[in-house]
């Protein structure tokens, strides 16, 4: 086979008949509800020849050139109304089913193998934007099993683009129009035929069998001719400027500009739903009315959802300028630390397809440019954990800590449960409920503490189990504390409220390998004496000579209480910290965690040394499904434990 | 919402006020599942279904149907929150006051005394608000379910997390949501339809666009809804003047806030704004406004 083929116009319907009888089906353009779409294609006659569209911001059309021209070109349009994830990670996918009898219960993976598909038409900004998908769903240490099958299977036959919209940003993004890699085949649709180029081993059997001739020169040359037009086009429009992009975009995270934009935004989540390498999901239950049976299904989902970035108590992105703030620097610039190139890949479709035409380029020229960078994490990662994949563990006993807080202890466990670290957590899932992170408490012999406050229906139904009864685990996951930070040096431990529970495995450790380290400090503080959890082992903790307990509560009634009140940092000032010699662990509420981090850097810590443990509403636990992000981190996967330097500015900022 | 939890069946009720009755044959549609709801729920007051009754109740969930647009239903709603655990609100009358509450723009008691004169022969008989309200308005409601009917789905979601005591899980995000995951291409974009789904709540599995229609907004504005910015959209992009801009939001909804702040400053529902001295003109113009 020849590096450049031609392809005759009719030869179309033999290409396409050969992908068939390879047992796939076509999915390519077709004409649909007044749009180009995707579907399947039986042969070229299905294809929009003659077909073209016109876009601009809020506004598509399409219109048809004569009526019978033999040379109507097949692929004379720019793009589609939404692109081929609806293919290689559709809108609705089916996971698990779970069944739960008396207190057994029973975990089904209900997913389909995935389809062979071919994918006719394919351009180069849609390739990036699937490349970008692989590095994202499949180049991690956790895959989407289902993509990674879509993807896998599917035969892809890439053309050229000539005819770019109003909308089109391609060559700002580096992504196209040239097609360059990330096909099978690839065509350049000249008026009577295609020149055609092999990318792949099996794109190269497939032209083969279609024993085409050599391209003639004139035909190459108008095929090159073709990009070259679109280059120009997309040249004298309004683009994006991507040097500095991502570090101009954090500078501004408090820009009037946001408002601006928040003010005609309507976050009805339309640019995410059409944008190629959007990969947010969620997981729709459905449960049966006798609630025996649950079934899980992973959706679409839009960080502009009010639901998106939701947690017990309250919501960490109310603001449509939030969510908007969110969308455009993950795009633009988290993405980058995350997975080393933009989210965007310049097609337009958040351009065209917003209900009322917000331009992403006026966006981010409005929204100017600050900071370096952190490499992703090179920490371990811990125990395999996808989504649908539960272990089980059966609740040995479970007991009240305070009025609304319960400790379980956990037996059965697989062994990657109990081998777990300090500061790592679970998914725990009981069918029927959402899944909920909970922090591991002990590990001890074969068994594993869990301290939960019941706040919502999954925790409240969890802690009502009776002994005997199993539950639903995944993880452990997420990067936990980093106790070698501490070796040789005071440590300083600082708790508010239900923090604590997160910080005990870290406590037991330290006292386990007492020799390591130097003075250990443990600052407790609640808001009543009866919100305090642990309260013998504290005392137990306070007997011992080789670690110092301070507690204190926010108020207490006259008469219950003889020890310390006031703000847990008041403590500090108790018992004088060496700075340059100590590390700090500190976890409780996001506005204690602040205050307390930077009362621990005014004694000299460095921010490096002084680490948190984060909340955020997660649904996946393993930053697939895009609910916990902050800033540039996935919180369930790069943390929950982030040092006071990663977390940067974020912790103070209202509504990321 | 709070979360009964027993062994016993729930004692389910079923009532309506100002409305078509729609809703209430979304119990009747539930069709096999209707069964297994007999498992955990008594019926035991459903007017529309059986002439078993127990009016007073008591009910640990009470559907109420209809908007509030006369003084004895509004006594009469009183009474029954006092004797319901739950009390849960079904379809647009009774979550947003319905098609009904247009008659809040006749503006003042001799316009809506024009409308009832133009019903009714003998309209000294009739007493009636001036508005017809929804129910939230009045009482404490638990949960809602929106749409004009409601949609069985959400139904059965609700009635299987009270049974089992958890959250229901019931949308706050746009049909746009709905649209796109049903791969439904957008008719605004596309063909220049004027359509409310940006702003409303999804649940009705984008119904109308799926038939090449703009939604009218039976489910109600959603939460953080712009419907500012839509109207600007209406008026500076699709060319639609402020009456027309009124009419498409002067729907099953219309008498919630987000869409009444919209309606009014485009001028009133069409017809209505001028006075609604004579109620055939309103009526007219009404009809064209929500089709």
């Amino acid at each position: 086979m020849t590096t450049r083929a031609w392809l005759p116009r009719q030869g179309l319907d033999r290409l396409i008949a050969l992908l068939q009888e390879d047992g796939r089906r076509v999915i390519g353009p077709t004409v649909r509800d007044s749009a180009i779409v995707y579907g399947e294609i039986a042969s070229g006659a299905d294809l929009p020849n003659g077909i073209h569209d016109e876009q601009a911001p809020g506004r598509y059309r399409i219109s048809s050139s004569s009526g019978d021209d033999p040379a109507a070109k097949a692929f004379d349009y720019a793009s589609s109304p939404s692109s081929w994830k609806s293919w290689t990670f559709p809108p609705t996918v089916p996971m698990a089913r779970a069944t739960r009898e008396g207190d057994r219960l029973t975990y089904d993976d209900v997913r389909h193998d995935a389809p062979r598909l071919a994918f006719l038409g394919v351009r180069a900004c849609d390739l990036a934007a699937l490349a970008i998908h692989d590095e994202v769903l499949a180049g991690g240490p956790y895959i989407d099993e289902d993509y990674a099958d879509r993807r896998g299977k599917a035969f892809i036959v890439a053309v050229e683009c000539g005819v770019p919209s109003s909308t089109c940003f391609c060559v700002s993004m580096g992504t196209g129009p040239e097609v360059r890699s990330g096909f099978d085949i690839a065509l350049t649709e000249l008026p009577d035929g295609y020149v055609l180029r092999a990318g792949s081993e099996a794109g190269r059997k497939v032209a083969d069998r279609l024993s085409l001739a050599e391209a003639g020169s004139l035909q190459t040359y108008a095929a090159a001719g073709v990009t070259v037009a679109a280059r120009a086009v997309m040249a004298e429009q309004l683009g994006v400027t991507t040097e500095g992009l991502k570090d101009r975009l954090m500078a501004q995270l408090e820009s009037d500009g946001w408002d601006e934009i928040a003010e005609t935004c309507l976050a009805c989540t339309s640019c995410t739903m059409v944008c190629p390498t959007c990969f947010c999901s969620d997981v729709k239950l459905t449960t049966d009315l006798l609630g025996t049976t649950s079934q899980s299904e992973r959706r679409w989902a839009s960080c502009f959802t009010l639901d998106f970035a939701r947690v017990a108590h309250g919501n960490f992105r109310p603001r449509v300028r939030d969510r908007y703030r969110q969308w455009l620097t993950h795009k633009f610039s988290t993405w980058v630390d995350q997975f080393g190139t933009f989210g965007c890949v310049g097609c337009g479709r958040c351009i065209t397809w917003c209900p009322v035409g917000i331009d992403v380029r006026k966006s981010l020229l409005r929204v100017a440019p600050l900071r370096p960078a952190l490499q992703r994490s090179e920490k371990p990662v811990p125990v395999s954990a996808n989504p649908g994949h539960y272990s089980l563990g059966t609740i040995a006993e479970s007991w009240p800590e305070t009025k609304n807080v319960y400790t379980l202890r956990l037996t059965d466990l697989p062994e990657s449960v109990c081998n777990g670290l300090p500061g790592q957590f679970l998914m725990l899932d009981l069918p029927g409920f959402s899944a909920v992170p909970i922090s591991i408490s002990r590990y001890r012999d074969g068994e594993i503490f869990l301290t939960i406050r019941t706040e919502g229906a999954s925790t409240y139904a969890i802690t009502s189990l009776p002994p005997g009864s199993q539950v639903g685990l995944r993880g452990p996951v997420g990067q936990g504390w980093p106790i070698e930070e501490a070796f040789g040096r005071d440590v300083v431990i600082v708790a508010g409220g239900i923090g604590l529970p997160p910080l005990r495995p870290l406590i037991d450790r330290i006292l386990a390998n007492r020799g390591h380290f130097g003075s250990v400090r443990l600052f407790y503080g609640a808001r009543t004496p009866a919100d305090l959890v642990y309260t013998e082992e504290l005392k137990g903790w306070a007997a011992r000579d080789d670690i110092v307990v301070g507690v204190t509560v926010d108020r207490a009634k006259v008469g219950t209480w003889s020890g310390a009140v006031g703000v847990v940092t008041h403590l500090f000032d108790r018992e004088p910290i060496d700075g340059s010699h100590t590390t700090a662990y500190v976890c409780g509420p996001e506005k204690m965690m602040s205050a307390t981090s930077n009362s621990l850097a005014g004694r000299g810590i460095l921010p490096e040394r002084i680490f948190l443990s984060m909340e955020r509403h997660m649904e996946c636990g393993i930053g697939l499904c895009g609910h916990c992000q902050m800033g540039r981190y996935f919180v369930c996967k790069d943390g929950p434990v982030f040092s006071r330097r990663d977390l940067g500015e974020s912790l103070d900022l209202e509504g990321m | 919402m709070a979360m009964p939890k027993s062994d016993k069946p729930l004692r389910v009720g079923v009532v309506k006020f100002a409305s078509c009755d729609g809703c209430q044959l979304g119990f009747l549609d539930l069709g096999p599942a209707l069964l297994d709801i007999g498992l955990r729920f008594s019926i035991v007051e459903f007017g529309e279904a059986s002439s078993r009754r127990a009016p007073d109740g008591p009910f640990d969930v009470l559907f109420v149907e209809g908007s509030i647009s006369t003084d004895d239903q509004l006594r009469h709603l009183r009474h029954l929150r006092d004797r319901a655990s739950l009390l849960v609100t079904i379809g647009a009358c009774a979550t947003s006051g319905g098609i009904q509450a247009l008659r809040a723009w006749a503006g003042n008691d001799r316009g809506i005394a024009g409308f009832i004169a133009a019903v009714y022969a003998t309209p000294e008989y009739v007493d009636t608000l001036a508005t017809a309200t929804p129910v939230a308005d009045h009482v404490q409601v638990d949960a809602e379910l929106r749409g004009c009917p409601i949609d069985t789905g959400q139904l059965v979601e609700l009635l299987t997390a009270t049974a089992i005591g958890r959250r229901p899980q019931l949308p706050s995000d746009a049909v746009c949501v709905e649209c796109k995951r049903a791969g439904t291409v957008c008719v605004m974009v596309s063909r220049g339809e004027p359509c409310l789904g940006p702003i409303i709540s999804s649940g009705c599995g984008a119904l109308c666009p799926g038939m090449a229609r703009g939604c009218y907004g039976c489910f109600g504005p959603r939460e953080s809804a712009n419907g500012g910015s839509l109207a600007d959209w209406y008026r500076g992009s699709l060319g639609l003047s402020d009456e027309r801009v009124a009419a498409r939001f002067a729907g099953f909804t219309a008498w919630a806030p987000e869409l009444r702040e919209v309606i009014d400053a485009a001028g009133g529902p069409p017809g209505m704004r001028r006075a609604a001295s004579t109620a055939a003109s309103a009526d007219a113009d009404v009809d064209g406004g929500v089709a």
